[in-house]
């Protein structure tokens, strides 16, 4: 990477820097780069020293970073172990053989065809499975792999064809132009390959693209967030599996004939490098590993026994030397513009004043719509001042009760906290409102709603927003990206309107960003904005996760201990912004230990012993009440 | 029904070399997290090992200590060879990579494989090789009317006695508590006042070790050897330890038997060419009804 | 230091990938460029690299004799690791050497791909380990031609000896699921369908094993239980190897048939002699029982250089397949791929290999190709078998 900026900073194209003037260049950096990619590629095949061989192995490099693209949304964007990717890209191969040599259906019309069935397959097999966690979820995707492979040897139906495979496949034909030699295919491979980056590095800069990089960085976060991490799962697969069933096709085509010795294991373990020595999440990394993985063995051919213990050791050394891959994605430093979102106000304060919300959505309504999500109707009698009220909450671990018969009632527009000693069961109780764990029996109530057992992603789009008590931000993204899951789960915006940047989809990222600015204005962290969140001392990473919270527009938010780990003057300025926010009319709920806290700004305090309310009431009340003391020192006694 | 029991003794048979070789993959796998596509190959150069001592001096450890003294010399030469050749292979593939992250661990064992696998070809030839007959026990006799060979006793009872002094080891001893806790929390574990580099150390030396041991005695009870065989056992060894459960030992040695007797009953009485396709598709539902595996504790994510 | 040594290695791969963009030409003169194209890597390789040591013999005699139009041959080697896809690769090199012919490949559905490539080049390859009757049989290739027999013929050789040599009732066939083995496993049951119909006998058994592993007992415990009168494994030697002796501890004693992928030495050691001995195997004659002048040669010069015979046939059929192009430039009188197809198709008069002479149909098949049953000896031999 520093070589190429070096490189394109001396022929005038490198990165735009305040000391340099805007020239043309300059100015018209990234089409200028696209049109120099592009005018290489295309002339290519035509140099003097490219013999068809050349060009049929920059064929096959098409071919694997088609693949390695695909696998990259699974692997690199969310973070799926899938080392089963051939099954997809035997799917699309075997549908394109089957259905041209039987039906005779043209090679571009199965084209998309494969994709989608690819797609479907890929959605029928992996949603069972979609839950499993890293090597469990990797041994299934090894067992899809096989068992797609195996099934094409034993010859089903008599469709596969068994180990010979399937041949007399016919090639692509665009318009009565017959696609068949080298070059018209290495041409037709890449700009296939041209369409689908487009559309990548779209929705890399969408909200998709984020929701997968947050289930990567921190699934649970991400759900917490608002993003419905099982859904984002599947759609990475089944995006991953079309544009793998694509490069069947393309194969197929090409290669005329087919047979289960291509879609091996070993295939989807090179695919697996391509992915990793390119870097994880990295576009153009992906089609770089593709180069690395067919061109040196190709180089190497003459060695010929020996090249693939050349290969084995290459893949070593590249991890030892280079193990965020050759091209990794670079995230912090790239300013706003590296967030690839349109139509920003380029002044700081208009973008931050852009964010700023109108106060009607944080007005809890019976029948709200917070950001575009409708709430359900209204369907249990409420207290007009009880904004979350639970009845009778119990929860138990096996033979262990860890919260027995709970009732919590959180007052609108107050602070209500929870305290109680370590291991009464606050924060279970926490993860049962925010619906990370389900009830054994009892009902939460929201706004009049039953929210007892929905998904976390649901509940906090009604507006209860959390944070933990490890925070648990995402690492390696920017504070500002971190920030922007908060309006993700009130945002529309599918798949289809990222790719073609819809006049709604480009407002709705505007605001997004807006929103995330103001809030990370609010608590202070705009200068680091564009800073990974990991590289954030400890107490701006809790305000960070505060602000996370804040930009889902949240009735209700829950602080899960947020001054442990501040010291004093710290402390003392998280109770002047949680005052602020209680102003600017959120409902607070809060666990926390510092007593000087917890009676310095609650409005209520309930106190919570081995999973039971001991004692509930004004924080004086509390502070005076026996059995509250007998429980704090009981346990100091241990 | 004596057919039954035929099937089922083939089963145990191959199950206790899956098991064996699935306890070291275990071993390394429930530590350092780590998919090692290597451990697969490593048990195919205790194979070679073992066949080169042995016929490398024309039988000679055979002639002077009998056919179990060179079995068990050569048994001793893989595991230590082995042990070894693990200890490097983590200096040199895998301690680089560690901070880098797991994926990037997974492709730099991928790349020990196929350096393991086409440095075996290199060394010892494309062309399979076969443990001769000589240096090979074959005495057959009828144990309760089923035909045994006095080798597939030998091996069982092998196999199950290291099977319970490693499982002795890690759930009994002091030093397998460090184990386990490292495997638990390495953070901690350091806390706690464990070195964590002795534990390493140790499962890298052992787990491998114990794969040496399965591919001498593979290669023995099959005689045929090849260097692209250990592939085969790796995924092998994976399925069965996730099927019971990652990081838990009686879970692997579980594990790997129930994949023997599956493969070994559904061949028998259904078909041997869907065989694999029947053993991914139960992995595969064992998963949806136990996320964990079969003795893996369902754990709560503190959160 | 780490840019440094980038670019040192940007720079010496791309001055690597131009170097081999020169391709070395056939001109007029110097040596004759042909290409072999084999799995010397990947799960095949024994077999790839047994066939550049039998090429590399026959090149040797061949200059010796004196070459061919009076220029001596030259032998590049392009490894297609075993599978489909870099067979195409592999393929595609040999053609942009601009070699006069490729002797390739091993394995049908790895020489598929790179049959369809040669014939789209007009460039004139000669299979010698791929015996699937698609590749000329559907194909009806130009510039194809293959020096090993096809499926059916070996697959009709078993079921005529099983049946009428034999009287056999009950058989059992059984393969790995690898395109060769399949292949003969299912062109022997089609061969035994007519035996079927007649009611002279049945497939009692017909199942796959998978390749790789070692463990074969639970197939040969249900396959004793079928009670066979006769036992064909079309799959590779080592795995025969194991499975008889698996059967036979297992209790199995009918006579075991193997194709003609378990004849090979190893097969013997795997097994144990006390085993193996009296096995059958379906084969096209053995390197060792030509006793042409040529076959003499080769077995000398090729012991010579590398301590043994093949232990294996195929590798043999790759020397052959170099005779059979040297033959047909020497026929032809040119190194056009036209003149050599043309000559290949009809003007062999006077060209032998090291297993006889060579001829072919018009599909390319070679003519005449014999099946023998071989029988393995108590001292570890493979002998024709005299009933």
């Amino acid at each position: 990477m520093g070589i190429t900026d070096n490189i394109l900073k001396r022929i005038g194209l490198g990165k735009p820097s305040g000391d340099q003037p805007v020239t043309f260049w300059s100015k018209n950096r990234g089409w200028l780069l696209l049109a120099i990619t592009g005018a290489v590629f295309a002339a290519y095949p035509f140099l003097p020293f490219i013999s068809d061989y050349w060009i049929d192995v920059a064929f096959f490099v098409g071919v694997y970073a088609l693949l390695g693209l695909s696998l990259n949304i699974v692997l690199g964007e969310v973070g799926l172990f899938d080392l089963g990717h051939t099954a997809f890209y035997a799917i699309g191969a075997y549908v394109t053989a089957i259905l041209n040599t039987t039906l005779h259906i043209p090679i571009i019309v199965l084209l998309p065809l494969s994709a989608l069935i690819a797609a479907g397959f890929a959605y029928l097999v992996t949603s069972p499975v979609i839950h499993l966690k890293g090597d469990y979820l990797c041994i299934v995707t090894i067992g899809i792999g096989e068992i797609v492979r195996l099934t094409m040897i034993n010859n089903p139906f008599n469709l596969t064809g068994g180990p010979n495979g399937i041949n007399g496949i016919g090639g692509p034909n665009l318009f009565g132009l017959a696609i068949n030699s080298s070059t018209q295919f290495y041409f037709y491979t890449w700009i296939i390959i041209g369409v689908i980056v487009f559309g990548l590095i779209r929705l890399q800069h969408s909200r998709i693209g984020r929701a997968w990089n947050y289930i990567r960085e921190d699934a649970t976060a991400a759900e917490a967030s608002g993003v419905d991490v099982r859904s984002y799962k599947l759609l990475a697969f089944v995006l991953g599996a079309a544009i793998a069933g694509m490069a069947g096709n393309i194969y197929a085509s090409k290669q005329m004939s087919i047979s289960p010795g291509s879609f091996t294991f070993i295939e989807s373990s090179l695919l697996f490098c391509i992915v990793l020595l390119g870097g994880l999440g990295s576009i153009p990394g992906s089609i770089l590993g593709a180069v690395v993985v067919v061109v040196f063995p190709e180089v190497f051919r003459q060695f010929a026994s020996y090249r693939l213990l050349f290969f084995g050791l290459a893949l070593m050394l590249m991890m030892i030397f280079r193990p965020g891959g050759m091209w990794p994605r670079k995230r912090e430093g790239t300013g706003l513009d590296g967030l690839g979102i349109r139509g920003l106000p380029r002044n700081d304060e208009d973008l931050i004043l852009l964010g700023k919300p109108d106060p009607a959505i944080l007005k809890p309504a019976t029948t709200a719509v917070v950001r575009g999500v409708r709430l359900p109707p209204v369907t249990v009698p409420m207290d007009e001042e009880m904004l979350l009220q639970t009845h009778g909450v119990t929860l138990k671990f096996g033979g262990l009760t860890a919260v027995n018969n709970f009732d919590l009632n959180v007052r609108t527009g107050k602070i209500t906290s929870l305290i109680g000693p370590n291991g009464a069961g606050k924060t279970t109780l926490f993860n049962m409102i925010t619906g990370i764990y389900k009830p054994t029996s009892g009902q939460i109530d929201f706004l009049g709603r039953d929210i007892t057992g929905l998904k976390p992603h649901t509940i906090i789009s009604y507006g209860i927003a959390r944070t933990f008590q490890n925070i648990r931000l995402f690492p390696s993204l920017t504070c500002i990206e971190n920030i922007m899951s908060g309006p993700h789960c009130h945002a529309r915006s599918g798949t289809w309107a990222a790719v073609m940047h819809t006049v709604a989809e480009v407002r709705e990222e505007r605001d997004i960003v807006a929103t995330a600015a103001y809030r990370l204005d609010e608590v202070g962290l705009w200068s680091y904005r564009n800073e990974l969140a990991k590289n954030l001392p400890y107490g701006k990473q809790r305000y960070l996760e505060i602000a996370r919270a804040l930009a889902t527009a949240p009735h209700l938010l829950i602080l899960d201990e947020p001054s442990s780990g501040l010291n004093d003057k710290e402390s003392e300025d998280l109770m002047v912004l949680l005052q602020s926010l209680v102003k600017e009319g959120f409902t607070l709920l809060l666990i926390e230990h510092d007593m000087q806290v917890v009676m310095g700004i609650s409005d209520w305090v309930a106190v919570m012993d081995m999973g039971q309310k001991i004692a509930e009431g004004l924080p004086k009340d509390v502070y005076n009440n026996q059995r509250v003391i007998e429980a704090y020192l009981g346990k100091e006694d241990d | 029904m004596a057919t039954f029991f035929e099937q089922l003794i083939n089963g145990l048979t191959i199950g206790s070399f899956y098991a064996l070789v699935a306890l070291g993959y275990s071993m390394v796998f429930g530590v350092m997290k780590l998919i090692n596509f290597a451990h697969g190959d490593l048990f195919a150069l205790g194979s070679y090992l073992g066949y080169t001592l042995l016929i490398a001096s024309s039988s000679w450890v055979t002639v002077h200590f009998g056919l179990w003294g060179g079995m068990a010399i050569a048994m001793l030469f893989a595991f230590s060879g082995i042990g070894l050749a693990g200890v490097l292979m983590e200096r040199v593939a895998y301690r680089p990579v560690y901070p880098a992250g797991r994926l990037s661990l997974v492709v730099s064992a991928l790349g020990m494989s196929i350096f393991l696998q086409n440095g075996i070809m290199a060394i010892w030839g494309a062309r399979p090789q076969a443990y001769p007959a000589a240096v090979v026990p074959s005495t057959r006799f009828s144990l309760l009317g089923l035909p045994v060979t006095s080798l597939q006793v030998v091996i069982l009872l092998i196999s199950f006695t290291l099977m319970l002094a490693i499982w002795f080891i890690v759930e009994k001893t002091t030093f397998g508590a460090a184990i386990r806790a490292t495997a638990l929390d390495r953070s901690t574990a350091t806390l706690m006042g464990i070195d964590v580099r002795v534990v390493i150390f140790f499962i890298f030396a052992l787990g491998p070790a114990l794969g040496g041991i399965a591919g001498v005695m593979n290669g023995m009870y099959y005689r045929a050897i090849s260097f692209n065989m250990g592939w085969t056992y790796g995924l092998k060894a994976f399925t069965a330890t996730i099927l019971g459960g990652i990081g838990n030992i009686p879970g692997a040695m579980i594990g790997g038997l129930l994949l023997g007797l599956m493969e070994s009953l559904f061949a028998g009485y259904v078909s041997g060419a869907w065989k694999d396709v029947f053993v991914f598709f139960i992995l595969i539902v064992v998963l949806i009804w136990r996320p964990t595996g079969l003795l893996g504790e369902k754990t709560a994510e503190k959160v | 230091m780490r840019k440094t040594v980038s670019v040192l290695l940007v720079c010496m791969l791309a001055a690597v990938l131009f170097l081999s963009g020169c391709a070395k030409k056939t001109g007029d003169t110097g040596p004759i460029q042909i290409a072999l194209q084999a799995p010397i890597t990947g799960d095949y390789a024994y077999e790839g690299q047994m066939a550049k040591q039998s090429v590399e013999v026959a090149t040797e005699l061949i200059n010796k004799a004196g070459g061919v139009l009076g220029r001596q041959i030259a032998v590049t080697v392009v490894d297609d690791g075993s599978n489909p896809k870099d067979s195409a690769i592999a393929a595609q090199k040999a053609v942009s050497l601009k070699v006069v012919a490729v002797i390739g490949s091993y394995g049908s559905s790895v020489t598929e791909p790179a049959e369809d490539i040669y014939e789209k080049n007009k460039m004139v390859s000669v299979g010698y380990g791929c015996t699937a009757l698609r590749l000329t049989v559907d194909k009806k290739p130009n510039y194809f031609f293959r020096t090993c027999g096809r499926d059916d013929a070996q697959g009709l050789f078993f079921a005529k000896y099983a049946v009428e040599t034999m009287g056999a009732k009950r058989i059992a066939i059984m393969h790995d699921n690898s395109t060769f083995a399949k292949g003969v496993a299912e062109e022997a049951k089609k061969a035994l369908q007519p035996y079927v119909d007649a009611g002279k006998c049945e497939i009692i058994y017909y199942d796959a094993v998978t390749p790789g592993e070692k463990d074969f007992s639970a197939a040969v415990t249900k396959l004793r239980n079928t009670q066979p009168d006769v036992w064909y494994y079309t799959g590779y030697y080592t795995e025969a190897g194991l499975l008889v002796r698996q059967a036979r501890d297992a209790g199995l004693t009918c006579p075991f048939i193997g194709g003609n992928a378990a004849i090979n030495d190893d097969f013997i050691k795997i097994a144990g002699i006390d085993v193996a001995k009296g096995c059958l195997m379906t084969q096209e004659p053995l390197v060792t029982d030509v006793t042409t002048a040529i076959s003499e040669q080769f077995r000398t010069l090729y012991k010579e250089k590398f301590g043994d015979v093949p232990s294996s046939p195929w590798p043999v059929y790759a020397a052959d397949a170099l005779y059979a192009i040297v033959g047909a430039i020497k026929n032809a009188n040119s190194i056009e791929s036209d003149a050599i197809a043309t000559a290949m198709h009809t003007n062999m008069t006077g060209v032998e290999g090291v297993t006889g002479a060579i001829k072919f149909t018009a599909i390319g098949d070679r003519e005449d190709v014999p099946y023998k049953m071989y029988e393995v000896t108590a001292d570890g031999k493979y002998v024709v078998h005299q009933q």
